[in-house]
């Protein structure tokens, strides 16, 4: 499913080079589930977004179903973004002008795969699965974090995507709703077989994972 | 497309008081263009009416013959003294610009007014004339053809109607406005071949016609100094090329006028370009801002999809949308304050007889329309870069300078 070979990310900076992620190499296999995790600047979500097709690596490769994501041209790695890769952000990531719906289907109508109404009807869908049917027309204002969390959620799996990235989705949610939030996440991830990858610095959400991967200064920890 | 431009409108929406303040801002630049420019072509034509209506700079004669001369217009007045129809043309002479020739013939028993009136003819050639016809007040929806004729305002014949010179018909072509100037008011103006066409009517005293009906002789010439040119540099150069002749110049102060006029309108185009300009740098810095404020949301899109050109067309038409309603505002404004001009300035301007021509219709709509296309045009420049920088850069990136 995923396989990174020598990924690495620097940045030009005022004080030198600094290196986030040192020549990583990593395998995921479809349909599982792993966690990166990390202390925070350990470089697991600047990882995490070389393999999302969301930052482009300084070196190494990200092979995703056997597509080099890198040597996508800018359109592809939007397309392949769009209908195999699905994000939960570490922060409310709705656009606050839209309805939830809206928000949902927006990736489809986008991507232009399902017409508008199909891509409506599965939003809907989504939104009764995740217990926010009677949400449709809210707000995100509207709503609570960990509901905005769930509705982040519903987006991301509009496109029925491969894989789903989850980068800490739950820090800023009290204990009930962060286990709320996971529960649905690995309810995706048995129920549909969406390969999950939780970035974390929580160890007991870890635990869950059926592959652990430990970074400290932008390497694996063995 | 639809998407697209849901989301800009929603973004417009979402920061209602900047988006307030630059459809305002907008309105206030392009309906000042607008206005601007509207106002200056009807200036310009008014200008150029009134400024010929002025008259020639000055006057090209025979030596000897006598000329009248009053505040605001040179006249030529009848004369058996003649010159060479190509005189002027043929000196070529740098200083002058246009040339207007005219013949005069004085008559009695014309059949005109009264039975021993004597009735000024006035001889002019159409294409070139510049003093006579800028005073037409009414005439026929056509061109100036042979057999018509122009009346001075002293003369109450109606327009269209047929006029006996000579017992040969002819039409009333037009009506000049009042001038004030004896020939101008109880003239009859006709084109050369017109004039040339009454010789055979006309009575004879022995075999002695008017010198100034042969063909290729004219009465004068009334000529209109090249821009920049002073009138004694035309009179020294036409007294050198053309023998016998006498160059009478009017006031000279309204030459200074018509040239410093013309420059100053000139001027006020370059400052409304400028402000169009400087309103294109406005809206352009706030657009960079709008992006930057807003990369985190333009990364989020990118995210979960949207290309490019996507994100690109959202912001652009996100300032189509604001500059164009304030193009669309700017053009009612621009509208308001005309009516409002026109209330007070043009009517004052009216009464006491100085006339103000409007640009038509066809023209202000275009006008218009191309203010509010420039406005748009200005957004969508405005935001196309600043998007255009922000697309290129990597999602993450983008996400993470909002979170």
């Amino acid at each position: 499913m995923l396989a990174c070979r020598q990924v690495s990310k620097s940045y030009r900076t005022e004080r030198g080079i600094v290196t986030a992620v040192a020549g990583i190499d990593l395998d995921v296999a479809a349909g599982r589930f792993a966690a990166i995790i990390g202390r925070s600047g350990s470089g697991k979500s600047t990882l995490m977004a070389m393999i999302g097709g969301l930052s482009r690596p300084s070196g190494g490769t990200v092979t995703i179903d056997g597509t080099d994501l890198w040597r996508l041209s800018d359109n592809a790695l939007s397309e392949f973004r769009n209908g195999k890769i699905g994000y939960v952000f570490q922060f409310a990531s709705l656009l606050p002008t839209l309805r939830l719906i809206d928000n949902v289907a927006l990736p489809a109508m986008l991507g232009r795969r399902h017409g508008a109404s199909g891509s409506y009807a599965r939003a809907a869908g989504l939104l009764e699965r995740m217990g926010l049917g009677g949400y449709l027309d809210a707000y995100p204002s509207e709503i609570s974090a960990g509901e905005q969390r769930r509705v982040a959620i519903a987006r991301a799996l509009i496109n029925d995507p491969a894989l789903l990235l989850a980068d800490e989705p739950t820090s800023d949610l009290d204990e009930q709703t962060e286990s709320e939030i996971m529960d649905v996440l690995l309810t995706i991830n048995r129920e549909v077989g969406t390969t999950l990858i939780l970035v974390t610095h929580n160890l007991a959400l870890a635990e869950k994972a059926q592959q652990v991967v430990h970074i400290a200064n932008g390497a694996l920890v063995a | 497309m639809r998407l697209l431009a849901n989301l800009a409108l929603q973004n417009l929406g979402r920061r209602k008081a900047r988006s307030f303040l630059l459809i305002a801002a907008v309105a206030i630049g392009s309906g000042v263009v607008f206005t601007g420019a509207t106002l200056m072509r009807s200036i310009d034509d008014s200008m150029a009416v009134g400024f010929t209506r002025l008259g020639a700079d000055m006057m090209v004669v025979p030596e000897g013959a006598l000329t009248n001369i009053t505040a605001a217009l040179l006249t030529v007045e009848p004369t058996d003294l003649v010159l060479d129809a190509d005189v002027l043309a043929r000196a070529s002479i740098a200083s002058l610009g246009r040339i207007a020739p005219q013949k005069i013939v004085r008559v009695g028993h014309s059949g005109i007014g009264g039975h021993h009136d004597l009735v000024d003819l006035i001889g002019i050639d159409p294409a070139r004339d510049f003093t006579i016809q800028p005073w037409l007040k009414e005439k026929l929806n056509r061109e100036l053809r042979a057999g018509d004729v122009i009346l001075g305002a002293g003369r109450d014949v109606p327009l269209g109607s047929q006029l006996l010179i000579f017992g040969k018909p002819h039409l009333v072509y037009g009506k000049l406005g009042r001038t004030g100037v004896g020939t101008h008011e109880r003239g009859v103006f006709m084109s050369f071949a017109t004039l040339e066409a009454l010789t055979g009517s006309m009575p004879q005293h022995g075999d002695v016609r008017p010198a100034a009906l042969s063909p290729g002789k004219v009465t004068g010439f009334l000529v209109e100094l090249a821009p920049g040119a002073t009138a004694l540099q035309a009179r020294f150069a036409i007294l050198s090329a053309v023998k016998g002749a006498k160059v009478v110049t009017g006031d000279s102060s309204l030459s200074g006028i018509r040239q410093g006029l013309a420059a100053l309108l000139q001027g006020i185009l370059a400052l409304m370009i400028l402000m169009f300009a400087s309103m294109a740098v406005m809206v352009s810095v706030l657009f960079s801002a709008i992006v930057t404020e807003r990369r985190g949301e333009l990364g989020l899109l990118k995210a979960i999809g949207a290309r490019r050109a996507q994100l690109v067309g959202m912001m652009v038409i996100e300032a189509v949308i604001a500059t164009g309603v304030g193009g669309v505002l700017g053009v009612a404004l621009g509208v308001l304050v005309m009516r409002l001009y026109e209330r007070s300035l043009v009517y004052y301007l009216d009464n006491i007889g100085v006339p103000f021509i409007w640009l038509d219709l066809p023209q202000t709509v275009a006008y218009a329309a191309a203010a509010i296309v420039l406005a748009s045009a200005i957004g969508a420049l405005g935001a196309l870069y600043p998007a255009w920088r922000a697309s290129r850069r990597d999602a993450y990136e983008l996400v993470r300078g909002e979170s």
